[in-house]
């Protein structure tokens, strides 16, 4: 016997693994030397005993349930329309809402950058000269109020002399005042957004009723499932 | 049961195809479970797994024998659950009465044809068979029950096994030997099935 070589041949032998020719030469082999049958004979009950083991009935039925291996309700065919319309209106209205902010940020940074581009081109004369007779103005005011309380004999005409020269000196500036500063800064007037708000309403609606009929989809194909 | 229609069934997402393959094979896939693991309970939750995994990758399975590929889940099944018990090893609880006692043995209560003389010495040599197969190395005794105790030929034991032809027969070799070798301690306990065997020689 040439060790272990020899009884993988017997071994295989004896489960009819071997070609009728390595078969026969196996066979010549273990007839002319008796550690060879004796060894065949060891394999031989071996795989005989193990026979002898009863065959063991499964305990319970290993059938699979849907729940066992994950398996989800077969949906509607529209179900992937759906799902990929509502979530393009979701992304049409995301992108509406950008969009709007976007341009509303763009017209609040040119309005503020305007008055800027005024003072550079000499626009903003008229604003400088401005500014001293703007707060000349209240001290003549004050000056004839303090007059006024200096001289309570004065009579009723003087006093509405005083003020009308007042009048004369203070008037001009502060009503020529608008006129003659064109470049100072307006109100904003409240930009038009670029997607129509209607549309966002309409997007909105789409993405609900979406949601809702995917939800419907849902529910009775699980129904569905479960009376099958 | 035309095998290849509910295979392609079932790997269609056909439940009830598969169900009906699984009540074909799950005698032959328990049984393997449990000589792997020698733990009924072990058994059943490996061949549960087996037909869970079956099904989920049943369409890697590219024709051939459907008993073999069937085998190797179960084969990997119980590599897990011996893996997970050497990380984490538990003592089976045994099934209690009605009266909240244990019951020795629950196989003993299973068969009624069997006198309980005769069960006894069944049970005894499948349990000194049982032993001597938990003694040999995984491998071995993967291989040994895949082929003598299933029947598989040599290439779907190299199938279920993932190892090539040549493997398979020095794994089967070397476990026969060692098998023999374990059940000479037990000639005394069985002594009816091994006089069996002398006789024949």
């Amino acid at each position: 016997m040439n060790g272990f070589r020899d009884l993988e041949q017997l071994s295989a032998d004896l489960d009819g693994q071997l070609n009728p020719a390595e078969s026969a030469r196996v066979k010549s082999r273990r007839q002319a030397d008796p550690e060879l049958a004796s060894a065949y004979e060891d394999l031989r009950q071996a795989k005989n005993i193990l026979h002898k083991l009863p065959v063991r009935k499964a305990p319970k039925n290993f059938t699979l349930t849907r729940k066992m291996v994950g398996l989800k309700p077969p949906l509607p065919r529209a179900y992937p329309t759906f799902r990929f319309a509502t979530a393009f209106a979701t992304l049409l209205f995301v992108a509406s809402l950008a969009v709007n902010n976007f341009s509303k940020v763009n017209l609040s940074y040119s309005a503020a950058s305007a008055p800027m581009l005024g003072v550079g081109q000499g626009g903003g004369a008229p604003d400088n000269f401005n500014l001293p007779m703007a707060t000349e103005a209240p001290a003549a005011t004050e000056a004839a109020i303090a007059e006024a309380q200096m001289e309570p004999t004065l009579s009723a005409e003087s006093a509405a002399n005083l003020t009308d020269a007042e009048r004369m000196t203070e008037t001009p500036t502060t009503k020529e005042a608008p006129s003659e500063s064109p470049n100072q800064p307006q109100p904003l007037e409240e930009a038009e957004p670029i997607v129509p708000s209607s549309w966002q309403v309409v997007l909105i609606a789409l993405i609900l009723l979406g949601l809702l009929a995917l939800f419907w989809m849902n529910q009775f194909a699980k129904r569905k499932w479960r009376n099958e | 049961m035309d095998e290849p229609a509910l295979i392609q069934s079932a790997q269609h997402g056909d439940l009830d195809a598969f169900n009906t393959l699984v009540l074909h094979y799950q005698d032959m896939v328990f049984n393997t479970a449990v000589r792997v693991l020698g733990d009924d309970d072990l058994a059943a939750d490996a061949s549960q797994e087996a037909f869970i995994s079956a099904f989920r990758s049943l369409s890697t399975f590219r024709g051939g024998s459907f008993k073999a590929w069937l085998m190797r889940t179960v084969t990997n099944a119980c590599y897990d659950e011996l893996r997970r018990q050497k990380r984490k090893p538990t003592t089976p609880l045994e099934p209690e009465t009605a009266d909240g006692e244990e019951v020795d043995s629950p196989k003993w209560l299973a068969d009624p044809n069997l006198t309980p003389a005769q069960k006894a010495e069944a049970d005894e040599l499948e349990h000194a068979i049982q032993h001597c197969l938990d003694a040999l190395p995984t491998e071995f005794r993967t291989a040994v029950v895949l082929a003598d105790i299933q029947g598989l030929d040599y290439s779907e034991v190299a199938t279920a096994s993932k190892i090539p032809l040549g493997t398979v027969k020095s794994r089967v070799a070397r476990a026969r030997l060692r098998l023999r070798e374990c059940l000479r301690g037990f000639e005394e306990l069985l002594p009816s099935a091994f006089r069996l065997e002398s006789e024949e020689i």
